[in-house]
């Protein structure tokens, strides 16, 4: 895994230097709402089974095994920053921004177009429930 | 919606900063609210009030049966409201009205209503025994741990604050919580009932911001007891680091990639709407969600195409309609993580089943950057896109030919916080449930989740538990009281280890 930043993640790097007086790392991680995604922190330590995998703005970055194993190779992981709202104790947030991950070309990734599915004749054989509408009863229900 | 703002101490207060910061519809990306954006220094004030009020206020002195009247009154105040919450749920947070009128409204409102029961019915005491020698008697008591602070995601933000409310109070402490920020309008109405039912000042504190500072604080501020957190696994390594500055109680529930397993004598056609459910309810958003089906061979192609066939019957649109199955997603940035995932799971050789791209038919006026069709892999387990939890509408089914192969696939994850197990043999369906290494398994359902019964992961899913007794003890300090019985000095003996002169 390697690691490499945008230039605009270098910057809100540079911001939370100035405005924190502890020692900044970048960890990636896993799970819930933000999904594997950078996070930037003062006096973190990264986890017993952490390595560095890269430097944005002069911050290490550093990776679990776990995700190294899952990103082998330089092929590249990008940090990059956007103005957007986020959940994480990440520094950045206090800026309204928010570091995310991106390919090595760092462009948007489009995914393809709705592919057609094609359905087992023994399936469509297999009556489906329909447009779901909740039973009146449900309507009205509440729990407790 | 005019400008919201904190609640410290019971008084609406702007943030010390005047700052604020919007929260947007995501099915339109329409600007609903300016939300006061707390700092540093908010959070402190709200930790000091929640210390004054539970050191020097009546709360933490008051019977069970005293908070449990106050707790019962805020789910009926709730309750009163419900169309009215649920409609800002499910507008700030892109959920569908469906969601939110019977799942979060409902759901919040019976987490007040156990936790006033076990309140109510749980001692405060209990007599543990007597001990022969020296001759003693021995009490539990159970007391309130203080001051906790709740922070809580964007996917359930209503139910996720009245999990981190109610258990709190119902056992004495004060709080302060934090909602998301993407979703800060929910919680203000949940505050609105606290305040009005006769709960004093102080008890329960709402701070909105942003997690690098207000969270921070409330994660590490000394006055802070308790810290309780639903979220993504690094934030809750980032939380126990921050509290272990003053040793402080921390209860996590963090991410998943839970398996449902689906064997061959399932019932199909119920096993893939449960599949279904289980992955596609609010777009994967959902730290439980069944984000792997491990099908096995003997029915693998049958029940793929019955996923497969199903999905595409999933009603996408807006969100506030109470037909739509799957609104938005929180926000486009979230549709980017999915996206993402998509191409990784291809360029890693997933076959693409259905779904991989954002729909194109929605109806004038949605926004469809925030969407994205429900999407179906055949994947390998050892992929990114069955490893990482991708929080949005993304299934890969993995094939399993024996029941402790699927079990050995289930459990091959750093998480373990939910599960399914699909099969008409209820003996088989508990025989790998038992070996599953996550909190919950859901036998032939997925999802439910009910305020008396306890929710929480295993691994790296978290720390602790929610709901239930289980829950409400997560919120209680034990204190062992004993007392020496003895009727004369030779009852003490033991303090003659130390000098037979004192």
């Amino acid at each position: 895994m390697k690691v490499t930043g945008t230039e605009a993640a270098a910057r809100a790097v540079e911001r939370a230097r100035r405005d924190r007086t502890g020692a900044l790392v970048f960890t990636i991680g896993t799970g819930c709402c933000e999904s594997t995604a950078p996070f930037l922190y003062e006096d973190f330590w990264p986890g017993p089974d952490a390595e560095a995998v890269g430097e944005v703005g002069g911050v290490a970055v550093y990776a679990p095994e776990y995700l190294r194993a899952l990103y082998p190779g330089d092929d590249g992981v990008v940090i990059d920053v956007i103005d957007d709202v986020a959940e994480s104790m990440s520094i950045e947030t206090e800026y309204g921004r928010r570091f995310v991950l991106r390919d090595a070309a760092g462009q948007p990734v489009v995914g393809p177009a709705r592919q057609s599915c094609e359905v087992p004749e023994a399936v469509s054989a297999l009556r489906s429930r329909g447009p779901q509408e909740l039973p009146a009863a449900l309507r009205r229900a509440r729990m407790r | 919606m005019a400008d919201t703002k904190l609640f410290i101490n019971g008084e609406w207060v702007a943030a010390q900063s005047g700052e604020t910061f919007a929260t947007f519809a995501p099915s339109t990306g329409e600007k609903i609210a300016d939300v006061a954006k707390a700092g540093r220094e908010d959070a402190q004030k709200a930790v000091e009030a929640a210390r004054r009020a539970f050191d020097d206020g009546p709360w933490a002195k008051m019977s069970g049966k005293e908070r449990a009247e106050r707790l019962r009154k805020v789910g009926e105040l709730i309750n009163a409201r419900s169309a009215e919450i649920a409609e800002i749920e499910a507008r700030d947070g892109g959920g569908t009205i469906k969601k939110a009128m019977f799942a979060d409204v409902p759901g919040a409102v019976g987490t007040f209503n156990t936790f006033a029961d076990l309140a109510e019915s749980s001692p405060d005491e209990v007599d543990r025994g007597e001990s022969p020698f020296p001759p003693a008697k021995s009490t539990v008591r159970y007391e309130p741990f203080g001051v906790c602070s709740g922070i809580v995601p964007w996917n359930f933000p209503f139910l996720m604050a009245g999990w981190k409310i109610a258990p709190a109070i119902a056992a004495g402490n004060t709080v302060v919580l934090k909602p998301a920020s993407f979703t800060s309008l929910s919680a203000i109405e949940m505050v609105k009932a606290v305040e009005e039912a006769d709960i004093p000042p102080g008890v329960v504190n709402l701070v909105t911001g942003p997690g690098g500072s207000a969270g921070e604080e409330l994660a590490q501020h000394p006055l802070v007891d308790k810290v309780a957190f639903t979220g993504s696994t690094e934030v809750g390594r980032r939380i126990m680091q921050l509290a272990s500055g003053t040793v402080k109680k921390v209860t996590l529930e963090l991410g998943g990639k839970s398996a449902n397993i689906v064997c061959d004598d399932a019932d199909l056609d119920l096993a893939a709407a449960g599949v279904l459910w289980g992955t596609f309810f609010h777009n994967g958003q959902v730290c439980e969600s069944g984000t792997r089906a491990l099908v096995h061979r003997a029915i693998y192609d049958e029940f793929v195409g019955l996923l497969v066939e199903r999905a595409a019957k999933i009603v996408i649109g807006d969100n506030m309609d109470m037909n739509t199955d799957q609104g938005p997603l929180v926000a486009p940035s979230q549709v980017d993580t999915t996206e993402r995932y998509v191409k990784l799971g291809l360029d890693e050789g997933a076959k693409l089943l259905c779904g991989g791209s954002k729909p194109t038919d929605l109806a004038a006026g949605l926004d469809p950057s925030a969407y994205y069709l429900p999407t179906i892999f055949e994947a390998d387990n050892s992929m990114k896109i069955a490893q990482e939890e991708i929080f949005g509408p993304v299934l890969c089914v993995i094939p399993f030919d024996s029941d402790d192969e699927a079990i050995k696939i289930a459990n091959d994850s750093i998480y373990g916080l939910g599960g399914g197990v699909w099969s008409k043999n209820v003996e088989r369906a508990h025989t790998i449930a038992a070996s599953m290494r996550t909190g919950t398994v859901w036998v032939n359902d997925y999802h439910m989740i009910t305020p008396t019964q306890p929710f929480g992961g295993y691994k790296q899913s978290g720390i602790g538990r929610e709901l239930g007794d289980y829950g409400f003890n997560e919120y209680r300090q034990i204190k062992h009281v004993w007392q020496n019985t003895a009727t004369d000095r030779s009852g003490y003996l033991h303090f003659s280890a130390l000098s037979g002169n004192i």
